[in-house]
């Protein structure tokens, strides 16, 4: 107990005595992770304003006039229970055509003088969060297909092939840019902390000598890269915020003349808490990168 | 205590220690002796596992340092105290700080730090310093304090390089009656020196090295 607390107070006088450093150390933290922040908020906006128009993709399946009651009723039941399908509206011939009417009521001249109704019925199906991807889009449309009943299945493929590639290269480029950053957190705690190693070399000679295990004498150094990282971190969520907040009032304006009310939203308090644990791992881990350098450099 | 047998050293090729073979038995006091370049601090530090020897066996207290695990190595130096001639305190922490470290590293209560710190520092006449920062003691106020942390853990091995080197003669002798006193409580001791005048001092055992080889070994078994 009394070791623990000696190890905390001298991480805490570190960063006491080395004001200057330490600050120097968070700013550039922070900035550093701010331009990830920046990121990662474009990145969950996008995905949350995508998934938004995700729920709109449809698959239609279109049926055939000879399709019994009893055909239909099984139909349903078919879909109903297909994993797939989120939920599922029925539209009846009389329904489509209504519709039809409603739509393009200039071209209901083409309906007439074909007697009877030739829309077909149909079924529109929701799609479920986890199948909206392209390939598993295609693998059960084709297997609609064979079902007897079925006339024909039409869904908006480019659509989605295109929503999934663009969320795809977004992804691409977060995990790019994030890896990046990381390792320039990890540069920056690691030099940080090599000036503090440094500066105290003779002392850690010292603690070596009169018995300190490797653990007693690194411990307080890697609790000072995790404050100094833990810091940088909510300096950069301060920052985001406050960026944030000043877009969000100054693009109101603009977007509501464009017609667009966009729903733009910060990290949830989950996604906070994560950043602020990774900027506490990244500053652990350039401590460690620092640490390694010093049991090389042991007499 | 001590035991080296046929050690060897090298610096860039060129031998620091050259077959080494010496004995030290629990409760000596024994003086290295020898001019600079000797081998003293070579030896010391071989001794307390700052290095490896390249050839040769080094046993302390029946343990083979010479293959001693690094994890091991902290425990090993628990069991020493070590005295340097530019003290090495913390000039950030006060004399009662710096002594109580080796005690806090080892996680003992602070009833107990306070307790052997207040002994050691009663033993080295510093007891009304203890809350002073090294730089505000004189150079042997410092050694004293630097003694002061190398015994309050109750060593059975003390090492001490040059701990007189910049003192006059009056300090030295002081400095050298605490060396007796710790002796006589049991404590081995080995300190390397090159001043002619500790010998009349102390008058025990002389290990006399010379260009790395042991060049006498006057007195043991005194």
């Amino acid at each position: 107990m009394k070791r623990i607390g000696y190890m905390i107070r001298e991480a805490l006088t570190n960063i006491r005595v080395n004001q200057t450093t330490t600050i120097i150390a968070i700013v550039t933290m922070a900035f550093t992770l701010a331009c990830f922040g920046v990121f990662l908020l474009l990145y969950l906006n996008l995905r949350g304003a995508v998934g938004a128009l995700q729920d709109d993709i449809k698959v239609i399946v279109y049926l055939h006039d000879n399709l019994s009651a009893q055909g239909l009723a099984d139909l349903q039941q078919r879909l109903t229970g297909e994993p797939e399908a989120a939920a599922l509206a029925y539209v009846s011939k009389e329904k489509a055509l209504a519709d039809f009417r409603t739509q393009f009521p200039s071209e209901q001249s083409l309906l007439q003088g074909l007697g009877e109704n030739p829309l077909p019925a149909s079924f529109e199906v929701t799609l479920a969060p986890r199948y909206r991807s392209a390939d598993s889009v295609k693998r059960w449309t084709d297997r609609l297909k064979a079902i007897p009943g079925v006339a024909q299945v039409q869904y908006s493929r480019d659509w989605i092939d295109n929503l999934a590639a663009m969320i795809g290269y977004v992804e691409l480029a977060s995990v790019a840019v994030g890896l990046l950053l990381a390792a320039a957190s990890v540069t920056i705690i690691a030099n940080t902390i090599r000036l503090t190693l440094y500066a105290r070399r003779e002392e850690i000679e010292i603690m070596r000598l009169i018995g300190a295990t490797g653990a007693f004498i690194k411990i307080p150094y890697l609790l000072e890269g995790a404050v100094l990282g833990a810091l940088g971190a909510l300096l950069a969520l301060a920052l985001l915020k406050s960026g944030f907040e000043f877009m969000t009032v100054h693009l109101a304006g603009p977007g509501r003349v464009l017609g667009l009310t966009p729903k733009l939203g910060f990290f949830p308090i989950q996604v906070s808490v994560w950043l602020v644990l990774a900027g506490l791992s990244l500053g652990t881990v350039g401590s460690l990168v620092s640490l390694v350098g010093l049991e090389r450099s042991r007499a | 205590m001590i035991q080296l047998f046929h050690v060897w050293k090298y610096y860039a090729k060129r031998p620091a220690l050259c077959d080494i073979t010496l004995q030290i038995e629990k409760g000596e006091f024994v003086l290295l002796m020898g001019p600079s370049g000797a081998g003293k601090t070579t030896l010391l530090r071989l001794l307390f596992c700052a290095e490896r020897a390249d050839e040769g066996q080094i046993l302390i207290q029946n343990k083979n340092v010479a293959r001693i695990k690094p994890s091991a190595v902290p425990y090993l130096r628990r069991t020493m105290g070590f005295v340097f001639q530019d003290f090495r305190l913390l000039q950030k922490k006060s004399v009662f700080d710096n002594v109580a470290l080796p005690l806090l590293v080892q996680g003992l209560s602070s009833f107990d730090i306070r307790r052997k710190v207040s002994e050691a520092l009663k033993a080295v006449g510093l007891e009304h310093k203890k809350e002073s920062r090294p730089a505000m003691l004189s150079a042997g106020e410092q050694q004293r304090a630097c003694i002061a942390r190398a015994i309050v853990n109750s060593p059975l091995i003390l090492l001490a390089d040059e701990p007189t080197g910049n003192m006059d003669p009056d300090l030295s002798a002081e400095i050298m009656e605490l060396f007796k006193t710790i002796n006589a409580r049991g404590t081995t001791l080995l300190i390397a020196t090159h001043n002619r005048q500790v010998v009349e001092q102390v008058k025990r055992r002389v290990v006399t090295l010379a260009e790395g080889k042991l060049a006498s070994d006057v007195g043991a078994g005194q």
